[in-house]
């Protein structure tokens, strides 16, 4: 178990946006939360990360073992396979239980929880290079910095043309590519992706959701907000669905993707 | 006769460029004008008149002590007015500030008397005679150090880490804060920055001119202020030049003109720059999201 | 009800506010006599009140009209003036000058006064409200010490020697008939048209544009009505100090009259004039720690805006419902309702290679597309495809860089939102835009259009056209929330409405706009199938009540396929598809753009 949400509930003002969803993530899987606009699957990262604090429930999350940590630069954290995978902490090696719901945002980094946020984000006066080394603003290991620019760079080739460029000058799909890659630079357990693929063309969609799939396949556990739900669904293995607040349907991403309510509200066969 | 006032304009531009400095970092990164940023220069010249005076500090160390005190004094009016109000109105923020520049006006006003005190002499006055122009050995110290400070400030924000996270929150808050930036830290650190060089200013102010008062900080901030805008507020070499621009205006007007209309041609640049170019001279337009 | 009995109800209802509305003026009337004979009674006897007092009550006299016209400003209108003491100048030189060197009569003075800081206003006005917040702030700042500084280079008013021996004509009956005036004056002002459309202008100003608030009009509007009533505060100031100076009309003056309407809060006349009162004797309570006396008073300011930013009365009112005054509504008509319908030839919207550029970014590219009378068309695409930013093209809230709109074969490319919402669109938008703070039924009458309505004067007055037109507002506006379910809410705040019902008021005061063209931002976003269901059926219905051709954004699928006979899909800019829901759902492009692999 890496993450677990239980009855959550936000409000906004007066707006019920979230009323007492539960769900999980587990070491190294990809959840998916799919629903329509205005469901509230936002909501539900922006919860997670800190930057809106719940109103009731739980949010508890495992972070690595003792001295696991972003920052440390330590021995835990490098793994020899391409990426991240850190020292686990599931076949009972101590790992502590952390509570989210009290955490100011910044501190989620440090914890090994990365966010890639909606609309991208990225801080467009600041060239590609200095995005990413943001990204890794809580570590000191230089020489694994490195080691991480190598990377990213590898999964986003595009990236490495462009490293000295402004990133408000890149493409959307380009900008995407950069929020993800520095989102990676912390190294993180869980990434948490919302709305990847929004505004971009179908081809870039397919790039994208390939390098996700790339970034589990090392360790990284991935909870993924998505409005596409059927690239959604072809790469997660277990999917929620969200509507306006609540989880309408959980299960495999497979059944999900068969199951013909879904299939009528999201994959659009009228 | 004009280099004469260009020089005199460039050393009361410093000054300027140095309080604009506080006033754009703030802005940049919070979105508030500081009313109360021209009173923690006021507070900067006390200081040092303070340590110099009472507890017989040498210039070199006094400054220094000043700037960190100025600090300090910024921080805590950050923690303590600024950012309860974080999430509220825009106008409250405003109306606070403006409560606390009065505040610390009243308190230096009844704490340090009206009336305004000599600068205590810390060095003799070398003037030299350069073709026409004079110049005097204060008017080269006070440059030398605003652009060291400057240069400093710029070096901060450009190229360490934190300037780096100075940078991220002013642009985008939430995704600073997701990338591990502790947006407070980062916020009480802009303000201490920037009170340190106001105080500086503050330090030279007196020495150049010879006298300070408890009201010195509403004229001075004010056109620094004006100073920030005319540069692009939130820019930090804006600033800088936008208070060059105004010290040497000053000082022509003054010059050349007539020296009733000083305060005046603040206001004018001001209202010139809002109508045409209201991003400031090196600043860029953002639009509203719809 | 039969024809006759429904005329002699709606006469008889008309009676019924006519004698309340006799009742009120009677009551404020009376009320005013009652006050002056109190306080100038007391002064006789020599109870409570003595010379002394009395000026003290002058002086909050004078705050009160200095706070109630900033209060138009800055609480009604939410534009943030900090120049307020230029205008005050202004009039108190004016006036001076008019008395001591003209010799004119004191009313003439005042007046010229108040006119000249009315022109003031104007030329402030213009070019600043261009501006928004901080930069207005800062704008009017300037402003005000240049008036200042101006003054202070006129020989012929003292310059800075300033004007002595101004004649002491202010008394106590001259500053309690033009506060009280000013009281009346501007909240007439306030509750007519005119004054919802400013407060429509600080709940949203881009709203409030959508909805044909002509928002540069109204901002200067209140700014010279406001500099005016400071340019007589500033008469009545200079003849009761009789000898006045630059200095005294600075920053700390604006400071002053900022500092009376936050602590009786922006938005609520009754707390200005509580607060003038306290801001007037506060002094005279400190007399004790005069020392303290502004250290005290910027500590109050500093804790009041931590802990009650709202002030006194917040945007509360003493009201005439208090007394059992309030407005007696008949019932409103239960007619039918029809929209603007155009003779002629079928009206179409029309865009012909449309582009928008976002600095290096192309947004949208050639978007061309022809809408005729009476279609109800879907405009779909994955998000950031620029469907938002066609709609803001359509409706002026941006300038396409390129290309021509066209609606009902004119010209909009370029037009103001007021104006295209003024010939027939109107839209919602993507994340509400509600006039949150005010009733749902303000909500809706500020977006009511009709045939000449009422002008300023007779608002101010209560005159002529005003009680009627006001009946029909609020009769047609009610109509409206029970055609869509929110009649039992009309006086609730539209802020806290639950979502589903936020949006049907959104699309309610859009059609208060009697568009001919409704422009639909993601309806449906945030709503459950049946909710949704619901949605589907309402825009049917009013696409047919209401004889509109319908433009609508959309995520929900299943929405879009069941209402629109035509869907025109939008990816990164580029129209790639644009007919029949049939047939867009088997094009390829679409699928492999925005509905999936699966969907096929």
């Amino acid at each position: 178990m890496l993450l677990c949400v239980e009855n959550l509930h936000v409000h906004y003002g007066a707006i019920h946006a979230l009323k007492g969803i539960s769900f999980s993530v587990d070491r190294g899987e990809i959840v998916t939360l799919i629903g329509a606009n205005g469901a509230g699957k936002s909501t539900v990262l922006r919860t997670i990360s800190g930057l809106i604090r719940p109103t009731d429930g739980t949010m508890s999350y495992w972070a690595p073992g003792a001295g696991g940590t972003a920052s440390a630069g330590n021995t835990d954290r490098t793994g020899g396979a391409r990426g991240a995978h850190r020292a686990d902490a599931a076949d009972g090696a101590a790992g502590r239980q952390v509570n989210l719901c009290s955490l100011p945002a910044h501190k989620l980094v440090d914890l090994g929880i990365s966010q890639v946020p909606e609309g991208r984000r990225i801080f467009p006066n600041l060239t590609v290079i200095d995005n990413l080394e943001l990204g890794a603003y809580l570590r000191r290991d230089k020489a694994e910095i490195k080691k991480d620019f190598d990377t990213v760079f590898e999964l986003f080739p595009r990236l490495k043309e462009r490293r000295l460029q402004a990133a408000g000058t890149l493409s959307g799909g380009e900008q995407q590519m950069l929020a993800m890659g520095r989102g990676l630079m912390s190294r993180p357990n869980l990434l948490l992706l919302d709305e990847p693929s929004m505004g971009l063309a179908p081809l870039l969609v397919k790039e994208i959701f390939q390098v996700i799939r790339r970034i589990n396949q090392s360790g990284t556990a991935i909870l993924l907000v998505e409005q596409n739900a059927s690239m959604a669904l072809g790469v997660a293995r277990r999917a929620y669905v969200l509507e306006t607040g609540s989880i309408a349907l959980e299960g495999s991403a497979s059944e999900l993707a068969k199951d013909p309510r879904v299939q009528a509200a999201y994959l659009g066969s009228a | 006769m004009v280099i004469q006032q260009l020089v005199n304009g460039l050393a009361l531009g410093s000054v300027y460029a140095l309080i604009a400095l506080g006033y754009t970092m703030v802005y940049g990164i919070i979105r508030l004008i500081n009313f109360a940023h021209g009173d923690i220069f006021m507070l900067g010249a006390y200081y040092g008149y303070f340590a110099i005076t009472m507890f017989n500090i040498p210039f070199a160390l006094a400054l220094p002590l000043t700037m960190v005190l100025a600090a300090v004094t910024g921080m805590a009016v950050e923690r303590l007015a600024y950012k309860p109000l974080r999430q509220a109105p825009r106008i409250a923020s405003l109306i606070t500030a403006i409560g606390v520049s009065l505040l610390l006006q009243n308190l230096g006003l009844k704490f340090f008397e009206a009336r305004p005190r000599p600068y205590p002499r810390i060095m003799r006055t070398v003037v030299w005679d350069l073709g026409g122009v004079v110049v005097s050995n204060v008017q080269l110290i006070m440059l030398a150090l605003a652009i060291a400070l400057m240069v400093l400030i710029s070096l901060i924000v450009y190229r360490t880490k934190i300037g780096k996270a100075m940078r991220a929150v002013s642009f985008d808050k939430d995704a600073a804060r997701l990338m591990g930036i502790d947006a407070d830290m980062v916020i009480s650190i802009t303000f201490a920055l920037g009170s340190a060089l106001a105080a500086a200013g503050g330090m030279l102010v007196g020495f150049y001119y010879n006298r300070i008062s408890p009201t010195m900080g509403s004229m001075y901030g004010l056109k620094a202020f004006v100073a920030a805008v005319v540069g692009g507020i939130g820019i930090v070499p804006g600033a800088m030049l936008g208070g060059l621009i105004m010290g040497v205006a000053e000082v022509f007007v003054i010059a050349f003109v007539s020296s009733m209309l000083k305060d005046a041609i603040a206001f004018a640049i001001l209202i010139v720059i809002l109508l045409f170019k209201p991003a400031g001279l090196l600043g860029r337009a953002v639009r509203e999201k719809v | 009800m039969t024809e006759a009995k429904a005329v002699d109800a709606k006469r008889a209802g008309g009676k019924a506010v006519d004698t309340t509305r006799l009742a009120r003026v009677a009551v404020t009337l009376g009320g005013l006599a009652a006050g002056y004979v109190l306080v100038v009674g007391l002064h006789r006897a020599e109870i409570l009140i003595n010379d002394y007092y009395l000026q003290i009550l002058i002086w909050v006299g004078i705050n009160v009209i200095m706070g109630v016209s900033l209060n138009l400003i800055n609480g009604f209108t939410g534009q943030f003036s900090l120049g307020h003491a230029g205008f005050m100048a202004i009039g108190a030189y004016v006036a001076a000058s008019m008395t001591k060197l003209m010799g004119m009569p004191f009313a003439l003075s005042l007046a010229a006064g108040g006119i000249a800081a009315a022109a003031g206003g104007l030329v402030v006005g213009i070019p600043t409200l261009r501006l928004a917040g901080d930069y207005l702030a800062i704008a009017t700042l300037g402003f005000g010490e240049i008036i200042r500084v101006i003054i202070l280079n006129l020989d012929v008013v003292g310059g800075p020697r300033g004007l002595p021996g101004i004649p002491a004509h202010t008394t106590f009956l001259w500053v309690y008939v033009i506060a009280a005036a000013t009281v009346v004056v501007v909240r007439n002002l306030i509750w007519s048209r005119q004054g919802r459309a400013l407060v429509a202008i600080r709940e949203d100003e881009t709203a409030a544009e959508t909805m044909g608030v002509d928002t540069t009009r109204s901002k200067i509007m209140a700014f010279v009505v406001g500099a005016f009533f400071a340019g007589v505060a500033g008469g009545l100031y200079a003849h009761k100090i009789t000898f006045i100076d630059p200095s005294q009309f600075d920053f700390m003056k604006s400071i002053e009259a900022l500092v009376i309407i936050v602590l009786g809060g922006l938005g609520s006349i009754t707390g200005t004039v509580m607060a003038a009162f306290v801001v007037t004797f506060l002094p005279e309570i400190l007399r004790a720690f005069a020392d303290y006396r502004m250290i005290i008073y910027s500590l109050m300011l500093i804790l009041m805006m931590l802990y009650r930013p709202r002030g006194l009365m917040g945007t509360a009112e003493f009201s005439f419902r208090q007394l059992g005054l309030g407005d007696r509504r008949p019932a409103p008509d239960k007619g039918g309702q029809r929209a603007g319908r155009s003779d002629g030839p079928p009206p179409v919207l029309e865009t012909r290679g449309v582009c928008m550029d976002f600095g290096g970014l192309r947004a949208v590219s050639d978007f061309s597309m022809t809408l005729r009378q009476g279609e109800l068309v879907g405009l779909i695409g994955p998000n950031g495809a620029g469907k938002t930013t066609v709609f803001n093209m359509l409706t002026g809230l941006a300038e396409a860089t390129s290309g021509r709109v066209c609606f009902m074969g004119e010209d909009i490319t370029r037009r103001r939102p007021s104006e295209i919402n003024d010939m027939g669109v109107a839209r919602t938008f993507q994340n509400i835009r509600l006039f949150s703070n005010l009733s749902v039924l303000d909500n809706v009458r500020i977006a009511f259009r009709g045939e000449r309505l009422y002008s300023m004067t007779e608002a101010l007055l209560r005159a002529g056209r005003y009680a009627t037109q006001e009946e029909q507002i609020y009769g047609k506006s009610m109509e409206f929330l029970r055609l869509f379910g929110l009649d039992d809410r009309a006086s609730e705040i539209a802020g806290k409405l639950p979502y589903g019902a936020q949006r049907r008021l959104e699309m309610a005061r859009a059609l208060a706009t009697k568009p001919k063209l409704l422009l639909l931002d993601e309806p449906a976003a945030g709503m459950n199938p049946q909710e949704t269901q619901e949605l589907l059926e309402l825009i049917r219905w009013i696409h047919e009540r209401f004889d509109l051709t319908v433009l609508l954004i959309e995520h929900d699928m299943s929405l879009v396929m069941k209402l629109c006979q035509r869907i025109i899909v939008l990816d990164y800019g580029v129209t790639i598809a644009d007919g029949a829901p049939a047939e867009i759902v088997k094009n390829r492009r679409v699928i492999e753009a925005y509905l999936g692999e699966e969907a096929v």
